[in-house]
């Protein structure tokens, strides 16, 4: 379905005609912080590209605390940003309000319009509520499109141990297993993406899907993978951001995104069931440590989420999970629930337990919702897991166990692709067994 | 007397004669019907079996979840549930087919009440069938949230949805069928007036002082202006 942009937007383009680099910050009620990130884009622009002409627009979902007038009335100084060359072309500043769906994914849409109309050659897209951003994020997300010929810059930050955990737990290993490419942060919320790629996202047509919510990010970092694009990240150091609502609904989020990752594996199970292995994606940028905001953790009330979820959900659990997962995942409530030992998931069984949702969200698609939604528990307590297994270890250990979790994924590849064709489960299945199991079965095609 | 007795004998001997020209051929022929329609539904059954295989109605059931809602273990197959209904429907059809041989008030009175009862009677299953599945799925819905959301009791407010969705189904299914039709009715407002009047009250009683407990905690708070971090802002 072909999007239209709104009469001012397009009077805008029309005005403007042409911009080499655009760089579209979404916003909804940031007019705290937005000025910043406005300030840091406007510097990249001139800057490293000082060159080539630029746009920054911002897409705006309706503020009521004149967000859009912080935008357009945020003063840039150049005197201070030590320019290596004087720019040859000005920077424009646009600021227009979405149509369509509250959501990140809705102003995504229109700057991306902006920018076909606009031929623009890559496209950095930023949120507005960072507080660490720099004019060098820019460069980074923009440089490896226009002068490297990469189609989709993924960020590359250092974040808590205990920070991220959607994509510590689910979404990385995921994306990881299913596609081959090793994106550490595919729901990052920064990224840089080229022309050809814009063209190919307009085209699509699941815009008013999850997509328009919080699923956007992944959305467009599983088609880039999928489709073959060149895909790069960049060390952008750490993401400093407001707090996110408290009243955010968890399941909700969970929901957009989990949910988002599952359609798209529908969509492109041809693409990821011939994908072996993964490959780590080339990783530009000056790699340093940086200080961390402390994160809390309340481990008492995850294990309690997780003990409700568990004397609750069985019902909905039976539906998605396998015989033998239910099983284990039964041994485990039983073991926290009645005999008050510690929470812990082991790696197979989490990497198991998501597998056999996305199975069973493609099996049951009116349930879907319903599915996604009851994972809620269960993700919490993997995190509250994963928070007592780490509770002593620094972030390169962490990320050695997160890589453990991503190999265990990997492995059970083969059970996915079994599951998903309906086929029975060999016996005694694990991320080890399995390997083992394949191995067999590779030898005995051999000698046949 | 014995011309008497011949004569009652003879009577009785025409009466039978009578009856049996009248009513054996009528059964017979009844029975014939009934084994023609009874050897017809087995060939229908048959043959859906072999046809209705091929079609997409299973796929469409179980990821529809009526499926699963009718048989837990989620093996229920469309090719049994059509081939059975087109069983019954032949053997129904020919029963009152085998019955309207003998052409008395009564089999008439049976038939067309049959015949008028059948089509409401399948509504009404239709309706009931509707009422379990949205029943199950808002029901479902409904556990999940009030987990997610922490509510005390989860399975108790979602059962209580259960049974409300589908006390509303078999009111909607006895007024289509004309069945007891104003008993249901008033059932139906005792019972939904009752909970309203009962929550109302237990409320008011019970839970007085946590609201107002809540709402002073609530003004406090908003003086304050420092609002309590959310424990999965890190997630």
């Amino acid at each position: 379905m072909k999007y239209f942009l709104p009469p001012e937007a397009q009077r805008a383009v029309e005005s403007i005609r042409r911009a080499d680099l655009v760089v579209g910050i979404p916003s909804y009620n940031n007019a705290q912080t937005i000025g910043h990130v406005v300030r840091a884009a406007y510097a990249g622009l001139n800057k490293y590209f000082p060159q080539l002409s630029g746009v920054v627009i911002n897409s705006d979902g309706g503020s009521k605390d004149n967000t859009r007038e912080a935008v357009l009335s945020t003063h840039v100084d150049d005197n201070h940003l030590l320019m290596l060359s004087t720019p040859m072309l000005p920077v424009n500043r646009l600021s227009f309000p979405y149509h369509g769906i509250p959501g990140k994914g809705s102003a995504f849409r229109m700057i991306f319009q902006m920018a076909k109309e606009l031929n623009a050659k890559a496209v950095a897209v930023v949120d507005s509520d960072l507080r660490s951003i720099t004019p060098e994020w820019i460069d980074l997300l923009l440089r490896p499109i226009a002068l490297a010929g990469y189609d989709f810059v993924a960020p590359y930050y250092h974040r808590h141990k205990y920070d991220g955990t959607i994509t510590n737990s689910i979404v990385y290993p995921t994306i990881r297993t299913l596609y081959g490419t090793r994106i550490r942060q595919p729901i990052g919320g920064e990224f840089g993406v080229s022309a050809p790629l814009i063209a190919r996202y307009l085209e699509r047509d699941d815009w008013e899907t999850d997509v328009a919510r919080f699923g956007i990010d992944i959305w467009m970092t599983t088609i880039a993978v999928a489709e073959g694009f060149r895909v790069c990240q960049s060390f952008l150091g750490a993401k400093l951001h407001d707090a996110k609502d408290p009243g955010s609904d968890l399941s909700a989020m969970l929901q957009q995104v989990v949910g988002s990752v599952f359609q798209l594996m529908q969509q492109y199970a041809g693409v990821w069931r011939g994908r072996k292995g993964s490959q780590p994606a080339e990783l530009f940028g000056f790699r340093f440590d940086v200080g961390l905001d402390p994160i809390a953790v309340n481990l008492d009330r995850m294990t309690q989420v997780f003990k409700k979820g568990s004397a609750e959900l069985g019902e909905l659990w039976e539906m998605a999970l396998q015989r033998q997962t239910l099983q284990e995942l039964r041994a485990v409530s039983h073991a926290v629930c009645n005999e008050g030992k510690p929470l812990h998931f082991d790696d197979d069984l989490w990497a198991r337990i998501v597998l056999d949702f996305a199975c069973a969200v493609r099996k049951h698609p009116v349930a879907q919702g319903q599915l996604i939604r009851s994972l809620t528990p269960l993700y919490i307590g993997r995190v509250a897991s994963f928070v007592q297994d780490t509770r002593d270890m620094v972030s390169d250990q962490v990320e050695q166990k997160i890589e453990e979790l991503c190999l265990c994924f990997e492995n059970l590849k083969p059970y996915l692709i079994r599951q998903w064709d309906g086929l029975p489960q060999l016996a005694g299945v694990s991320a080890g067994a399995t390997n083992t199991q394949m191995a067999g079965e590779s030898a005995r095609m051999e000698v046949n | 007397m014995i011309q008497t007795l011949e004569q009652v004998l003879q009577g009785v001997l025409d009466r039978l004669q009578h009856h049996i020209t009248t009513y054996v051929p009528s059964l017979v022929a009844a029975l014939i019907i009934m084994t023609g329609a009874w050897i017809v539904a087995v060939l229908a059954r048959w043959l859906i079996h072999r046809i209705v295989k091929g079609l997409s109605i299973d796929k469409f059931l179980r990821q529809s979840g009526v499926a699963y809602m009718i048989d837990r273990s989620g093996r229920l197959r469309a090719t049994n549930v059509v081939a059975e209904t087109a069983y019954w429907g032949i053997l129904v059809g020919g029963v009152l087919a085998g019955l309207s041989v003998f052409n008395t008030d009564l089999t008439t009175q049976i038939i067309q009440g049959f015949v008028f009862l059948l089509p409401k009677l399948f509504m009404a299953g239709l309706i009931l069938l509707a009422g379990m599945w949205l029943g199950q799925f808002i029901g479902r819905s409904t556990l999940v949230w009030a987990v997610n959301e922490g509510l005390p009791s989860p399975r108790r407010i979602a059962a209580a949805v259960r049974v409300i969705i589908m006390f509303v189904a078999v009111v909607v299914a006895a007024d289509h069928i004309n069945f007891a039709r104003n008993i249901f009715l008033a059932a139906f407002i005792i019972l939904v007036g009752g909970a309203v009047l009962g929550a109302s009250l237990a409320f008011g009683v019970g839970a007085g002082n946590s609201v107002r407990r809540y709402l002073d905690d609530r003004r406090e708070s908003h003086d304050d202006k420092t609002p309590e971090p959310s424990l999965w802002s890190h997630l």
